[in-house]
């Protein structure tokens, strides 16, 4: 709350230095366009200083203003802003109730172009930055959730700052990238780094507009890189007037959405004992006759017992300890604080902000920090001549947990046994051998794991135009990322147990830098023919370099650098350079306002690529036509906008399967102390790029004067000579090949609905419905396989000619043998049932591709309150648990159990789905069916809830607006899946292909947060 | 602003004369075609491939600890968590077995190396240049030995003309996969026939000396082992003894000497090389315990196991006990150690054995073999020597060496109530690798269809 004070005084100290100077008198009256009804408290400014008034309850106002004002700025909620110059006689001013302006919005379409929505032939998303601003999350995509058609969004799992998957219309790819090219003010960022997600190090809070290019049409003037969409981000710059200012400052509680539950101890101890009675009766043995019970399975589960339970008796059950609840932090706080300011002169416009994000993760040793500036100016030097640039600077401090298939981290802490107490009698925290596994929490309390990024992203511009047709820009960009993580793990951790500790020190920097250069022509001709034409060419170099140095053998815990090592382990230094040459052009015609044309066209080479097969060329055809203003719909009633167009292209792909995977390789390697040459490559100077053909059509309408609104599209986006490392014979000495083989199809349809419910001057209801539908299917893969099955003995995740990427694919469950409780498979024939899994037959058992993503906003607004309420859901998807094996694996082994194996079978006749307890004999633990579940959800993603105070009382605070808003994250979740989160896919194997996986991966995290929003 | 062509002039400049910036080389490893283009290159290939060899997948413990964990025969325990391993103690393999994959592609990666070096070996030094062929098959033959024991019926189940092996892949892969990776698997005696001929042209190629890796010795030790597997104990016999006789090797000072070394002990014909920066050692890894660095003590020692020892044997003595009261094997004790992996004691016990099968004395009799060497060593005084009392001496001198299972094949025991020829103790063809060769050529072990 220091802050708010602050900002108080601020205020006042600022009211104290308006000027005072001669002054007229104005007077008016405010009243609503529509029914000529008053209106009372809409705000009335002079253009371009904080002087103000508001309207009474007659709608009239009088103001005092200095001689020199010659107009004033009148606002009301509810209503289009109007501007009116001032005569010296009363204002008479009416005020239109605010419309849906979904057809005016204007797009941003790359290299510097925009256009009007109704003039597009293309596909474009966009999503304002005011939509998603202050949403407590660390990285924007997951703002982006839900509010675009055709754009799936999902994070890995409950990790602040880590892996969040985006596809646009679907999965592209094989062994290529699978996400959009992202572009900053026109630098194509670097979407790698060495942990976490360097999307997270850009403040979304200083996004103007989200502009996602999803046909062919929108994104092919991005030719090589943009066959998975492209994410065109426009950051917010100044305008000529006065400065605003704004602050906005939110605290908040981070949470888990949901627990799984574990067996207590009293189930744990019962059903360890009859899994080992059981393993034992299958060796012959009776371990409850006394001289049977040495080297027996039950003396083996006994003895476990005895050495998890510490100082308590399991016997009598002295210790109920509930693991789960450790791995998450009591208290996990948000709290932002983002300062901007924008405004300029004629010549001179800035944008300058500063921002402040602090989230500590569910997950115990979680946590996230950045802080972020950034300056974006320009100057206008002569009528000929702009200059400017846009700088955005980042700091990202994360504390990091290990990835989720190591023991440390803090999700596998559930497999730990109940019967274990957290602490031993000297209240030191128990570790193996008393636990289960070595204990997370000991990582967590003796370890650290830090990231520290910078982050700068900018460019300088110049542009200067030769006719007033004709203009020349030029563009210097660069992206440089610098990293560094630290980790030290003490001596009674995972790591670093044995060693006295474990020390590692990475450092990684990438520099991305491109030049962009184009002209731009625009012009009419005879007053219907519209061009709008751009021509030009960019380089674009990446270059990456990574070090390390690791080492055990520490004096004490409290010295954690690697100067206090006496053993280094090893290290090593790595450098990875591409570059892109790209020439392209794109003209936009426009015929009567009514037919509209695009063409582009992009020549790309890439140093990816295998010499002669370097070069790519990206064209893309698009048409529109306005039905509308056609004569004989101009007059319409109803139909007020309706726009039919088609387009047709051609993108590529060139990322994500390394800088050089075309050469056969050989690497260095040490064996004795000596070095050594190992082969790690094969050779495919064939390589070439991957190309995505894409068709798009679409419907754009509006209705009722366009308070309905609407899109629909259908598209078949076929992506040929597909990137993938095809497994290969191991008998050759390698394991894969990077070759382009097959063909991969997505075919769907989006269907955007707009629509202003209800609209009177105080209440305001709309709506906006997204609807997606894809379908992904693997048309080809090279001449001879049509099933590339998982090779990860886990997940079935497999390649299928004429099914989706990543479909499981193989033993189908056959529920368990009455008579004795095997697991049961069925064979190849579908009918016949086998307890050896080696004989089950394969078949498709699950999806984890979605068939229908959704999202639905309802916006609501009454007087000064406003309610936004976002419905995110995910549907036709399945989930495998590659951790059943050991969670839900009838006691294998020592792991705690998930709920469901108490309905075990027990008994000859018993009917369930668990098979009987054995320790160590796998009954029914391998993949299969057994554990894929539906994973369909139905998400509150986020809703808001603010009250914007009244201009009356903004006045005496002399303050802009003043916002109090509480906003929630994930607040509800409406699904089936018996996990802890249906939407997941488990960091340490997640993929195009491995998909729908889940392994200890953290739900998603809830939030709810307070907020206050300040305009001065 | 009066000379806008300036600017044109300086945009087209600014166009041209980049396509040269798409040419862009590797800066840590280094093309196929430049490797075998001079002597240096190739010896560190060789050093590359002894470094796949000494993988933890293979000979850097792996191929170890399936030999134990199939013959475990309530002499040790799988206690660990990974399912892997516990499916190789079970003998319910699945044909997705991760680490059985790692093995069969990391012994073809090695091999391909070695076939890469035999088929360029005009490049080296011609001075070096039997050696290093030498090498190369030396490693070559011991991959496939190593291969066709686990993949293939025993030698010793006879059909050795029927029973399939591994496919025998002899030239190496430059550029692309070709037809000759899309083969069958070889005959077992197919697979035998080219590790003799390998390990035999070692032999002579080999020097005496050469550091820690591999002489003429280590072919002819090698070599034994593979005679025994096939019953020839003259061959056995010979080879074993032609290493004893060298005088190169001596007993180390102790039975615990011979174990947990920085460097190879004078006792060690072949160990891998292990240090904290470098080399895997999974035997450390699974069979010791979280307070030197291990894992989680997945591998018990059961009573049965400890029985076999006599009173005031070494070799006994050498097991530690756990807080937990659990036998521990001190021969895999403490980490970043070497493994060794034919030590010379083991040339002893093969000479005892088959001079004694062969009612022969060669080099010298089976009673002083045993008594006077292996026992002696033990701390332990004579016995009659029997057939039965050499292999038992076998069974705990190389215990949780890694040779249990394959005595057990060709002695044609049983363990756990599966008979030495068992279909569920051969390994599965990686069901992988069949779906990658495709074509159905590739053919699964029965059992596993």
């Amino acid at each position: 709350m220091r802050t708010l004070k602050l900002l108080f005084w601020a205020v006042f100290a600022m009211s104290a230095l308006t000027s005072r100077a001669q002054t007229k008198t104005v007077t008016g009256k405010v009243t609503d366009g529509k029914d000529g009804t008053p209106i009372i408290g809409a705000s009335v400014t002079v253009k371009g200083t904080n002087a103000g008034t508001v309207t009474n309850s007659e709608g009239n106002f009088s103001i005092s203003v200095s001689a020199s004002a010659t107009s004033l700025s009148i606002s009301a909620l509810g209503y289009e802003s109007q501007e009116v110059p001032i005569t010296g006689a009363p204002l008479d001013i009416t005020l239109q109730p605010a419309q849906a302006r979904n057809l005016d919005e204007v797009l941003v379409v790359g290299y510097g172009g925009t256009k009007i929505k109704k003039d597009m032939t293309g596909n474009v998303a966009k999503v304002k930055g005011a939509d998603v601003q202050g949403m407590p999350v660390s990285n924007f995509n997951q703002a982006l959730q839900g509010r675009a058609a055709g754009v799936f969004v999902e994070a890995n799992n409950g990790k602040v700052g880590e892996g969040v998957k985006i596809l646009i219309r679907g999965s592209g790819s094989i062994s290529a990238s699978n996400s959009p090219l992202y572009v900053i003010d026109g630098v194509p960022i670097n979407n790698s780094s060495y942990s976490g997600n360097p999307i997270a190090d850009i403040n979304f809070n200083d996004v103007e507009s989200f502009d996602i290019l999803k046909d062919a049409s929108a994104s092919a003037i991005y030719g090589s890189r943009a066959a998975n969409g492209v994410v065109l981000i426009t950051t917010k710059r100044g305008k000529a007037g006065r400065t605003n200012i704004q602050v906005n400052t939110q605290y908040g509680v981070n949470k888990p959405t949901n627990y799984r539950g574990f067996l207590n101890a009293r189930e744990y101890i019962d059903l360890l004992r009859e899994a080992a009675i059981n393993s034992d009766h299958i060796d012959g043995v009776d371990p409850l006759d006394p001289t049977q019970y040495e080297d027996s399975w039950l003396e083996f589960a006994e003895g476990r017992l005895d050495r998890y339970s510490g100082w308590s008796d399991w016997r009598s059950v002295e210790t109920n300890t509930n693991w789960e609840k450790m791995a998450f932090q009591k208290r996990a706080l948000t709290s932002m604080l983002d300062i901007s300011a924008s405004g300029g002169t004629d010549k001179t416009k800035f944008y300058i902000s500063t921002s402040y994000n602090n989230q500590d993760g569910i997950l115990i040793g979680n946590r996230f920090r950045r802080l972020s500036t950034r300056i974006n100016l320009d100057q206008t030097v002569t009528d000929k001549l702009k200059i400017g640039f846009n700088l955005g600077l980042s700091q990202t401090k994360a504390g990091r947990v290990p990835v989720d298939n190591e023991f440390s981290t803090p999700m596998q802490i559930v497999a730990l046994s109940p019967v274990t107490p957290v602490r031993d009698l000297d209240g030191k925290l128990y570790n193996t051998p008393t636990t289960t596994y070595s204990n997370p929490y000991v990582d967590y309390i003796d370890g650290k794991y830090q990231s520290l990024i910078y982050r700068n992203i900018g460019n300088i511009y110049a542009q200067y135009s030769f006719l007033p047709n004709l203009f020349f820009r030029t563009e210097l960009g660069a992206d440089i990322q610098n990293q560094n993580d630290d980790q030290f793990y003490g001596f009674n951790t995972t790591y670093g147990n044995g060693t006295n500790g474990y020390g590692e020190s990475d450092w990684y920097r990438s520099l991305d830098y491109n030049v962009n250069n184009f002209f731009n022509y625009k012009k009419t001709f005879a007053d219907v023919h519209d061009l709008d034409a751009i021509v030009g060419m960019s380089y674009q170099r990446y270059n990456s370099e990574y070090a390390n140095v690791f080492g055990e053998q520490f004096p004490v815990e409290d010295l954690q650098k690697l100067a206090s090592s006496a053993l280094i382990k090893g290290g090593t230094s790595v450098e990875s350079n591409s570059s892109f040459l790209s020439y392209f052009l794109r003209a936009n015609y426009k015929f009567s306002n009514k037919y509209l044309f695009t063409f582009s066209g992009r020549v790309d080479g890439s140093s990816v690529f295998g010499n002669d097969r370097r070069y790519g060329f990206f064209p893309a055809l698009s048409a529109g036509w306005i039905a509308t203003e056609e004569d004989f719909l101009k007059n319409s009633n109803w139909l007020s906008f309706l726009k039919l167009r088609g387009s047709w292209g051609l993108t590529g792909n060139a990322d994500g399967f390394g800088d050089f995977a075309h050469l056969g390789l050989w690497a260095g390697s040490s064996y004795n102390g000596t070095s050594g040459l190992v082969p790690t490559q094969l050779a495919n100077d064939k390589l070439r790029w991957e190309k995505s053909n894409q068709v798009d059509i679409g419907l754009d309408f509006g209705l009722f004067n366009n308070r309905v609104s609407g899109e629909i599209d259908f598209y078949n986006r076929k992506t040929n000579d597909l990137i993938y490392n095809v497994p290969v014979p191991s008998n050759s000495g390698f394991t894969t090949q990077t070759v382009n083989i097959g063909a991969m199809q997505n075919r769907g349809v989006e269907i955007v609905l707009n629509s202003d419910n209800i609209s009177t001057r105080s209440f305001r209801w709309s709506t906006n419905l997204n609807v997606s539908f894809n379908k992904n299917k693997i048309l080809k893969l090279d001449g001879d396989q049509t099933i590339v099955p998982g090779t990860d003995g886990r997940y079935l995740n497999s390649l299928m000619v004429g099914q989706s990427i990543g479909i499981f694919y193989g033993p189908r469950y056959a529920g368990v043998d009455p008579a004795n409780g095997d697991a049961l498979y069925y064979e190849q024939d579908g009918k016949t049932t086998t307890n050896d899994y080696n004989l089950a037959g394969n078949f498709i058992v699950g999806n984890p591709n979605p068939k229908a993503i959704v999202g639905f906003t309802n916006s609501f607004a009454y007087k000064g309150i406003e309610l936004s309420v976002l419905f995110q859901g995910v549907f036709g998807n399945q989930v495998m648990n590659g951790a059943g094996g050991f969670m839900s694996a009838s006691f294998d082994w020592f792991d705690n159990q998930t709920r469901d194996q108490l309905r075990r079978w027990q008994n000859p006749g018993d009917i369930t789905d668990v098979p009987q307890l054995r320790l160590g004999y796998g009954n029914g633990i391998s993949a299969s069916s057994r554990y894929i579940y539906d994973a369909d959800y139905i998400r509150l993603k986020n809703i808001t809830l603010a009250y914007q105070l009244p201009n009356a009382v903004l006045q005496r605070l002399k303050m802009k607006s003043l916002k109090v808003y509480v906003t929630g994250v994930n607040l509800l979740t409406f699904t089936d899946y018996p996990g802890w989160d249906p939407e997941v896919n488990t960091d340490y194997r997640a993929s195009n292909r491995n998909q729908g996986s889940d392994f200890y991966a953290a739900p998603q995290i809830k939030n709810i947060s307070v907020g206050l929003n300040i305009g001065l | 602003m009066r000379y806008p062509i300036l600017y044109l002039l300086l945009a087209l400049l600014l166009a041209t004369g980049c396509s040269k910036k798409l040419d862009i080389k590797p800066t840590q490893s280094i093309s196929e075609d430049q490797v075998f283009t001079n002597d240096a290159n190739i010896k560190a290939a060789l050093n590359g491939a002894y470094d796949k060899v000494s993988s933890a997948s293979l000979l850097g413990g792996d191929l170890q600890l399936f030999a134990e964990l199939l013959a475990a025969d309530g002499e040790i325990r799988w206690a660990g968590t990974y399912n892997q391993p516990e499916e190789v103690y079970n003998k319910a393999i699945l044909t997705n077995n991760s680490y059985v994959f790692s093995t069969w592609s990391t012994a073809y990666s090695a091999i391909n190396i070695c076939n890469n070096i035999i088929s360029a070996i005009n490049v080296v030094n011609a001075d070096d240049q039997d050696r290093i062929r030498g090498e190369a098959l030396f490693l070559r033959g011991l991959m496939y030995f190593e291969l066709v024991k686990l993949f293939g019926q025993p030698y010793s189940a006879g059909n050795t003309t029927s029973n399939l092996g591994v496919p025998l892949i002899i030239t190496p892969t430059i550029g692309n996969i070709s037809d000759a990776n899309r083969v069958p698997r070889n005959t077992v005696e197919e697979v035998y026939t080219q590790v003799l001929d390998d390990l035999t042209d070692a032999k002579t190629l080999l020097p005496e000396e050469n550091g820690v890796y591999a002489t003429t010795y280590m072919a002819a030790a090698v070599l034994s082992r593979v005679y025994l597997q096939m019953a020839n104990y003259v061959g056995a016999r010979d080879e074993a003894n032609y290493v004893i006789e060298s005088g190169y090797y001596d007993l180390p000072s102790t039975y615990a000497a011979s174990f947990n070394n920085t460097a190879n002990s004078s006792g060690d014909i072949l160990a891998m090389q292990v240090t904290a920066q470098d080399g895997d050692n999974d035997m450390h890894m699974f069979w010791s315990i979280p307070d030197y660095g291990a894992r989680d003590g997945d591998v018990d020692v059961l009573q049965k196991h400890i029985n076999l020892y006599e009173v005031g044997d070494a070799r006994r003595a050498l097991f530690y006990i756990d807080d937990l009261g659990i036998y521990r094997s001190g021969k895999w004790k403490l980490q970043y150690r070497n493994i060794p992996c034919v030590r010379l004691a083991e040339m002893y016990l093969t000479r005892a054995e088959s001079n004694f099968r062969l009612s022969t004395n060669v080099g010298d009799t089976p009673d002083a073999d045993i008594n006077d060497v292996i026992r002696a060593k033990a701390g332990l005084g004579s016995i009659p020597i029997t057939l039965d009392a050499i292999l038992l001496e076998r069974h705990k001198e190389l215990a949780h060496e890694g040779q249990r299972i394959h005595d057990v094949k060709r002695l044609k025991l049983s363990v756990d109530g599966f008979a030495y020829n068992d279909n569920k103790l051969v390994f599965p063809i990686p069901i992988r690798e069949i779906n990658a060769v495709g074509g159905g050529v590739l053919q699964q072990n029965p059992g596993y269809q």
